[in-house]
């Protein structure tokens, strides 16, 4: 027995010293790649096939790509962080630690965090999606105008709502009126289809959570079955409101990716984000001239006009008119010219191939009639950006 | 058709002990190993890095050791308190719930304490995170004692009634919640007044906090009351038999109630020590300890040096996963999990061995 611990003793000394030399080896090894490293803390994993870590994963590591960076070596994750001042404080430890020079944080609860490491760590950029901080040095927050996209995905609900001669559409949505990321998406959502059909009605049914698959289907089946929607948007994670649509044969506008896979015979179009547009230009700021990030980048807000967000290309199942009408509102916003959150708003008329935009100025106003922007007013896109919009507009009804 | 028995092995020898266990973890390891060469990193560096909790080459080492600290702290308190409770056979599964009952006593005074003194805002929060968890540990004990109820049961089931509270608590925005940041749209907790967090002795960049002598400290003396008090002595006659301890003239009924405020006071005060640190409350304050404390508590026969062996360990095992994972992209947390389950299994299936024998019917009887 004696023999048999020796003999025990001396492999476990082998193992460990066979790993304390392993770990010099790739202490010295790590200074061949760039020098440039890449944190980044996820709410879910990086290994997930879709939702919303998917997409920020993806577009960090096109990002990289983008600008020369080798994702397999630059970057390092730490994933399944909930919304934990403490676990989001050792994380960015273990991210300083490992010598990143920028830190990404995906999740809105991780604010707190963000804004004390900030001030802890001076020379890392830190950069925080959703959020509402920042410092003029080293800590920005980033998201998109993905409302503009959802007007769009509106209109093709709109003429395939039309062409159904079926006035109410479905959305489903993770929250209401509680955040603005949701109701905004919804109010730009139902002005969409208004422009295209002023009798549409948009019918919302909120699931409670950001993504919950079975809550998602339900959801949807009430919308289809018990509100006679035609079409189903949806805000959540999953593609189960599509798979519904496509099972009753409706229709419908994904979310976050382009869903026309699972949904092949239903899906029109999805609003979509393309991360990699933002975390290319943050990164290449931070490796250039990081001193400057906050007055070369700053806290980031784009939209179509950047390519930040968009819709995916249109399906064969949407209306003729979709493509016109949608190319004459994306111009209209890339431009400038006009935005959703105005007093103006747009119409569209007119066959395929003559398909024509009218402004007309029109207050914008909540569904229980109170007046946000007067006729002819400027756009309270602020509201979506600052994230206190909490209201309805005029056609849209909560069902549940 | 042979049929087999188990049993109890008459000799327990510690050395066996120990290689069942080197044996397991092995086992572990390599199953472990196997999946990160087909996902193509070498175990080798993978595990050197794991188990050196990714000090080599980090520039902010001492924030590691800080960091391993602050989940070594609330496990090793919570699994004493579990084990004080386990001895005397009282099945307190609610350590996650009283644990952030504590949490939160303890944070409604932080977040009013701005511009008091921090050592007697920090006193007072433990003080109030002890009374309320005890409260309802005595609460449940006493069911027990009156009614006969369901111990394991109702300890579960608190667990799941605070994990609402807190959630409830997060998520509704309000004027009387002061738990939140005023100035977020969306809910969100907020940030103790520095008066509210723990503060600690510097050793140079390093900060040995409170806490964590609070946590040593408190070792030493649930071991002399264990081993060397009439209480501690107490706890393991009822543990042993209820009967025999009501035979000697012992109250059962007392002891009950009052080892089970002291375990529950611990986690209490488990729970003050942790949001004074971090400096906040969330609900995922408890890091799990309620569930991991048991596994502590049991890997450890419920001696105390032992379970302060076992806490560091899966301290290490926890902190070092990630730090590792950290530099893999490949490799995200449910890889760490994983091979952190593995660990733990084989542990446990190396335990059964080197304790239990499998032998045929026939030799049952002689054995």
């Amino acid at each position: 027995m004696k023999k048999l611990i020796s003999m025990l003793v001396t492999a476990a000394l082998a193992v460990t010293s066979v790993f304390a030399l392993a770990g010099c080896n790739s202490a010295n090894g790590g200074g061949k790649a760039s020098n440039f490293k890449v944190g980044a803390i996820y709410i879910n994993s990086q290994n997930d096939t879709s939702g919303y870590t998917y997409a920020h994963h993806h577009g960090i590591t096109e990002g990289m790509k983008k600008i020369g960076l080798d994702p397999a070596k630059d970057l390092y994750i730490v994933d399944n962080i909930p919304e934990d001042d403490e676990k989001v404080k050792q994380a960015i430890d273990q991210l300083a630690g490992n010598g990143c020079n920028i830190i990404f944080g995906i999740s809105f609860g991780y604010i707190n965090a963000f804004e004390a490491k900030a001030k802890e760590y001076p020379d890392i950029i830190f950069s925080h999606a959703t959020g509402y901080l920042s410092n003029d040095k080293n800590f920005n927050n980033y998201f998109g105008r993905i409302y503009q996209a959802r007007y769009l995905a509106g209109i093709a609900a709109g003429y395939k709502s039309l062409e159904l001669k079926n006035n109410n559409i479905g959305y489903v949505s993770a929250w209401g009126t509680e955040y603005a990321e949701t109701c905004s998406g919804i109010n730009s959502f139902a002005m969409g289809c208004m422009a295209v059909n002023p009798d549409a009605k948009i019918s919302v049914y909120e699931i409670s959570t950001w993504g919950d698959q079975q809550l998602e289907r339900q959801a949807a089946e009430t919308l289809i079955d018990t509100y006679g929607c035609c079409v189903i948007a949806q805000h959540c994670d999953s593609a189960q409101p599509q798979i519904v649509a496509n099972e009753k044969g409706v229709f419908g506008c994904g979310y976050n990716s382009d869903m026309t896979a699972e949904a092949p015979k239903a899906h029109l179009t999805a609003p979509v984000w393309n991360w990699d547009v933002y975390y290319a230009t943050a990164m290449k700021a931070a490796m250039e001239d990081p001193a400057n990030f906050m007055t070369k980048v700053g806290n980031y807000y784009e939209g179509l006009k950047a390519g930040f967000v968009d819709v995916s290309p249109l399906t064969a199942n949407c209306s003729a008119e979709t493509k016109e009408a949608i190319d004459l509102a994306k111009k209209l916003m890339t431009s400038g010219e006009w935005d959703v959150f105005s007093g103006v708003k747009l119409s569209f008329s007119g066959a395929a191939g003559s398909v024509a935009v009218a402004k007309t100025d029109a207050a914008l106003k909540t569904n229980d009639g109170t007046e946000i922007v007067a006729a002819g007013g400027a756009s309270v896109e602020d509201g979506v950006i600052q994230g206190s919009m909490n209201y309805y507009v005029e056609g849209v009804t909560q069902v549940n | 058709m042979k049929k087999y028995h188990l049993v109890r092995r008459a000799d327990a020898k510690l050395s066996r002990t120990l290689i069942f266990y080197a044996v397991g973890i092995l086992v572990s390891l390599t199953i472990g190993a196997i999946v990160l060469g087909v996902l193509g990193i070498n175990p080798f560096d993978y595990y050197g890095k794991m188990f050196t909790i990714g000090l080599v080459g980090n520039r902010y080492g001492y924030k590691s050791i800080e960091g391993l600290l602050k989940i070594f702290v609330p496990l090793l308190i919570t699994s004493l308190a579990l084990s004080l409770s386990f001895k005397m056979r009282f099945w307190n599964i609610g350590g996650e719930g009283e644990f952030l009952i504590g949490a939160i006593t303890a944070s409604i005074i932080a977040f009013n304490s701005s511009g008091m003194p921090n050592f007697v805002t920090v006193l007072l929060m433990c003080l109030a995170a002890m009374i309320s968890s005890g409260i309802i540990g005595i609460a449940i004990a006493a069911l027990k004692v009156r009614f006969n109820t369901n111990e394991t049961l109702m300890t579960l089931m608190i667990n799941y009634i605070m994990l609402y509270v807190i959630r409830y608590i997060g998520e509704t925005k309000a004027d009387w919640n002061f738990f939140l940041r005023e100035d977020s749209e969306r809910p969100k907790f907020g940030t103790f007044p520095d008066s509210a967090v723990m503060t600690g002795i510097p050793m140079g960049q390093f900060k040995l906090l409170w806490s964590v002598i609070i946590a040593l400290a408190l070792t030493a003396i649930v071991y002399v009351y264990l081993k060397y008090t009439k209480q501690g002595y107490e706890i393991s006659v009822v543990g042993d038999s209820s009967a025999t301890a009501k035979y000697a003239g012992m109250s059962v009924g007392k002891i009950v109630l009052r080892t089970m405020f002291i375990s529950s006071a611990m986690i209490g005060l488990a729970a003050a020590l942790t949001v004074s640190a971090s400096g906040t409350i969330s609900d995922t304050v408890t890091n799990n300890v309620g569930w991991t404390g048991i596994i502590v508590a049991w890997l450890s026969k419920l001696s105390v040096p032992a379970v302060f062996v076992t806490s560091i360990l899966i301290s290490i095992l926890q902190y070092g996963c990630q730090a590792a994972a950290t530099q893999y992209p490949a490799i995200d947390s449910n890889y760490a999990d994983l091979l952190q389950g593995l660990i733990l299994f084989s542990v446990l299936v190396a335990d059964f061995a080197a304790n239990f024998k499998i032998v045929k019917k026939e030799e049952a009887k002689n054995a």
